[in-house]
């Protein structure tokens, strides 16, 4: 058996197989992606910030339930307590009118309702629910209190009165810094890691290659999520997404985007090890700008961030309640209103801003439409 | 291709049974061989590419630390539900060391974490008699629950996040430089099968870390202590038979503490591993994800032993990195792969007038072959569980010729015998 097998292996040891390096080179040659031409756009609007008088929020008393992880997550949750710093400081809030509670994982969902009902029982309004997870118990508990004022981040599907969703236009961010990477990518071909295949985050994904293929119609773009919907580890799984982001690079991608949570810093660890001085690569974070909390060790790789502005979202809603005035909020917290946008610290995009507010300015005044999925 | 292998049978009843390691070699190199023909003949390079490899490197450690953790308790008759929450005791451990001592300490506190969590398994299950699953359960829980308010109380302060430790430093790595370029070489040379066994053996000597050599040297280690020791000879006798090991002087009680607390310590070391591994340096709650599970799997696959548990491990490992690296089209060339190996086997089997094995086995093949045939990718959902699904068909096949510990998950009180 043995003999036979090895005459086999032997055989075919003379044979020079046609189909390619190993390696994974990637379709070389430098500057191979043919470059759209960014769009001329009008003048940059300015961004519509608060109403010239100052709301005043001092009589408010605002209730905040979190996500799991709560404040400390340097994401998403520190994010909406940024908001509320925000406001205590610019609408007279006091702080001790703020009271935020924190869900536990794995908790049965009254426990969520059961915040919120604790919440309004003490007298809080407005409360914000922070996170998709409070949809369900919130659309129960504000039928039932039709006078307390709700705002829930990342949601949109409770239709009543009370309820203010707060959503993002995380594909129009995207858009953008897939301009980014295919103007930073050299070899024309660049990467995207997802934590979870869920709607979400598939937004991300399509934002991102809308944006790449406006610049470089060729270019070649890998795409991979972690886990697929139902299993969460690949939000907190960086062993996992490094493997993924090894994968890409080897596949011949030199800028890589993830949308991965706490899986990212896995990410900007196989970015780090693949970046040579003769051929860097880039990595690209989301959410926050994760130039400032990703480890040291990595951040010179991150040119850039998705920005998700939950901070933007809760101030504004702040504002808007307590100057009565809630139906100026905007449906959607997208780059008009500067709810989504990108990040420039580190100064690794600073060459090419001019093209990206170009693209930012296109999608403002409505002459690009991104789309939110594939 | 295949020819040479399929037109000579092996010649039924051989007087001479090939030892244990002959046959584990010949089992990898049909692998190779099956994995290069693959490789060529659908052009999915990724099958045996160094990066794979290495990868599968880096997803395998934990898993088989873990299933050497599980297999110590189980030789020794105690099941080990609890290798998860001794492993997230691990991860934690390491990552508190790790930060301030150095990686050597990491690993040092992740075995003596973890063997904590092993000694109130043995004090649970040996002293107190409570059933093993419900105790393995509740050391999971715990497991999870003291990590979060230990991080509360002693990362937060440092890293401004109660769910994650700061970053801590790692081991260098290093690759064993002449012999790897002389594998790039040949690598390059674009020869079939030389580059394929090539490739895999470059990803298995680059990126080396101390981590990944302890991991190497665990499995020979705990081989040479059982079976070659009047100590293990021990401490499986407790596994099999307690009350005949009883009679003739062997402190079963003894002999399960060790077990168990060396089961906890290698879980442990397998959540140090995760701590320490390339993606992220560092503490983050709920990385084990599943993992001790895994590795607990790794061992029934492996029957009980070593060598056995590193081949589970190992498939594990690739199938993971091959499906995480190049997703669906990689596992799809594993079916054309699956089929190769259902032809040798059903071609074995004939050899050796197994008829109606040896039809299922074509059989099998065939569909799997249709299935690759009519089918142009893998949908993800699907190959994300490629490695399970593996695993799965692979104990199907085997699980008739698996055998646990007789007296495994029993409960021994002293002196029942009499």
């Amino acid at each position: 058996m043995a003999a036979a097998l090895l005459a086999g292996a032997l055989v075919m040891t003379g044979c020079a197989r046609d189909t390619g390096a190993a390696g994974g080179g990637g379709s070389a040659g430098g500057e191979a992606c043919a470059t759209g031409t960014a769009p001329s756009g009008g003048a940059a609007a300015a961004p519509t910030s608060a109403a010239a008088t100052k709301p005043d929020a001092s009589s408010l008393k605002v209730g905040v339930a979190y996500d799991i992880g709560g404040r400390g997550d340097q994401s998403f949750n520190d994010s909406a307590y940024a908001g509320i710093e925000k406001a205590v400081a610019d609408f007279g809030l006091a702080e001790a009118n703020v009271k935020e509670l924190t869900a536990a994982p794995n908790e049965p969902e009254d426990a969520a309702a059961t915040r919120l009902r604790q919440l309004a029982a003490d007298g809080y309004n407005p409360i914000i629910a922070v996170g998709f997870k409070y949809a369900t118990p919130l659309a129960k508990v504000a039928a039932e209190l039709p006078n307390t004022q709700f705002a829930i981040v990342d949601d949109n599907s409770i239709d009543l009165p009370n309820v203010t969703s707060l959503v993002f236009a995380e594909e129009q961010g995207s858009f953008l810094v897939g301009v980014a990477a295919a103007l930073k990518s050299k070899a024309c071909h660049i990467g995207f890691v997802g934590g979870v295949d869920v709607p979400l985050i598939q937004k991300f994904e399509a934002g991102y290659t809308q944006g790449a293929k406006a610049v470089a119609p060729n270019i070649k773009i890998e795409s991979k999520y972690i886990t697929p919907a139902g299993d969460f580890t690949g939000f907190q799984d960086p062993q996992k997404g490094n493997v993924v982001a090894t994968g890409e690079l080897d596949a011949g991608a030199d800028v890589i985007y993830h949308a991965a949570g706490a899986s990212g810093a896995g990410v900007f660890s196989a970015v780090k090890a693949k970046s040579t001085p003769d051929s860097p690569k880039y990595a690209i974070g989301v959410d926050s700008d994760q130039y400032l909390t990703a480890d040291p060790a990595v951040r010179d790789v991150i040119i850039t961030s998705m920005l998700k502005r939950v901070d933007v979202a809760v101030y504004d809603f702040i504002g808007a309640v307590a100057s009565n005035n809630l139906g100026a909020l905007p449906k959607i917290f997208d780059l008009k209103v500067d709810g989504v946008g990108y990040s420039t610290t580190g100064g690794q995009v600073d060459d090419i801003v001019a093209q990206l507010d170009a693209y930012k300015n296109a999608i403002i005044n409505g002459s690009i439409t991104v789309q939110s999925t594939k | 291709m295949t020819a040479p292998a399929t037109s000579r049978p092996v010649p039924a009843a051989r007087a001479r049974r090939l030892p244990g390691w002959a046959t584990s070699m010949l089992v990898v190199l049909v692998g190779l061989v099956v994995l290069s023909i693959t490789a060529t003949l659908t052009g999915q390079l990724q099958l045996t590419s160094a990066g794979t490899a290495q990868a599968a490197v880096q997803l395998l450690l934990p898993i088989l630390f873990a299933g050497l953790g599980g297999l110590w308790a189980e030789r020794a008759g105690v099941i080990n539900l609890g290798l998860e929450g001794m492993m997230i005791l691990g991860t934690w451990g390491a990552a508190w060391a790790g930060y301030q001592w150095g990686p050597w300490a990491a690993l040092a506190a992740g075995a003596v974490f973890g063997a904590l969590g092993g000694l109130l398994h043995a004090v649970a299950t040996v002293t107190f008699g409570v059933n093993h699953i419900v105790s393995g359960v509740a050391i999971t829980l715990l497991g999870a629950g003291v990590t979060k308010y230990l991080s509360t109380l002693l990362f937060l302060p440092v890293s401004a996040n109660p769910r994650q430790s700061p970053p801590l430093r790692g081991f260098d790595s290093f690759s064993i430089t002449p012999l790897t370029d002389v594998l790039d070489a040949l690598v390059r040379a674009n020869l079939v099968f030389v580059t394929d066994v090539a490739g895999i053996l470059q990803g298995l000597l680059t990126g080396l870390t101390p981590t990944v050599l302890l991991g190497a040297l665990a499995v020979p280690v705990t081989y040479l202590l059982l079976w070659r020791t009047a100590f293990g000879l021990r401490l499986r006798s407790c596994g099999e038979n307690p009350v005949a090991a009883e009679s003739l002087g062997v402190s079963v009680y003894m002999y399960k503490y060790i077990a168990v607390i060396v089961s906890g310590g290698l879980a442990g070391l397998g959540g140090a591993a995760l701590v320490l591994n390339p993606g992220q340096l560092g503490y983050l709650e709920g990385q084990t994800g599943g993992r001790g599970y895994i590795g607990l799997a790794a061992m029934i696959f492996g029957n009980w032993r070593p060598g056995g548990l590193l081949a589970g491990s190992a498939l594990f490992g690739y199938v993971d990195a091959l499906q995480l690296r190049a997703g669906g089209d990689a596992v799809h060339a594993l079916l054309y792969a699956g089929t190769i190996l259902a032809v040798l086997v059903a071609v074995l089997w004939f050899a050796q007038r197994y008829w109606l094995a040896a039809v299922w086995a074509l059989v099998a093949g065939l569909v799997v072959y249709l299935v690759y045939f009519f089918v142009d990718t893998i949908p993800s959902q699907f190959a994300a569980f490629a490695p399970q699904i593996v695993t799965l068909l692979v104990l199907a096949v085997a699980s008739q010729r698996l055998r646990p510990p007789a007296a495994d998950g029993l409960e021994y009180r002293r002196g029942e015998g009499d």
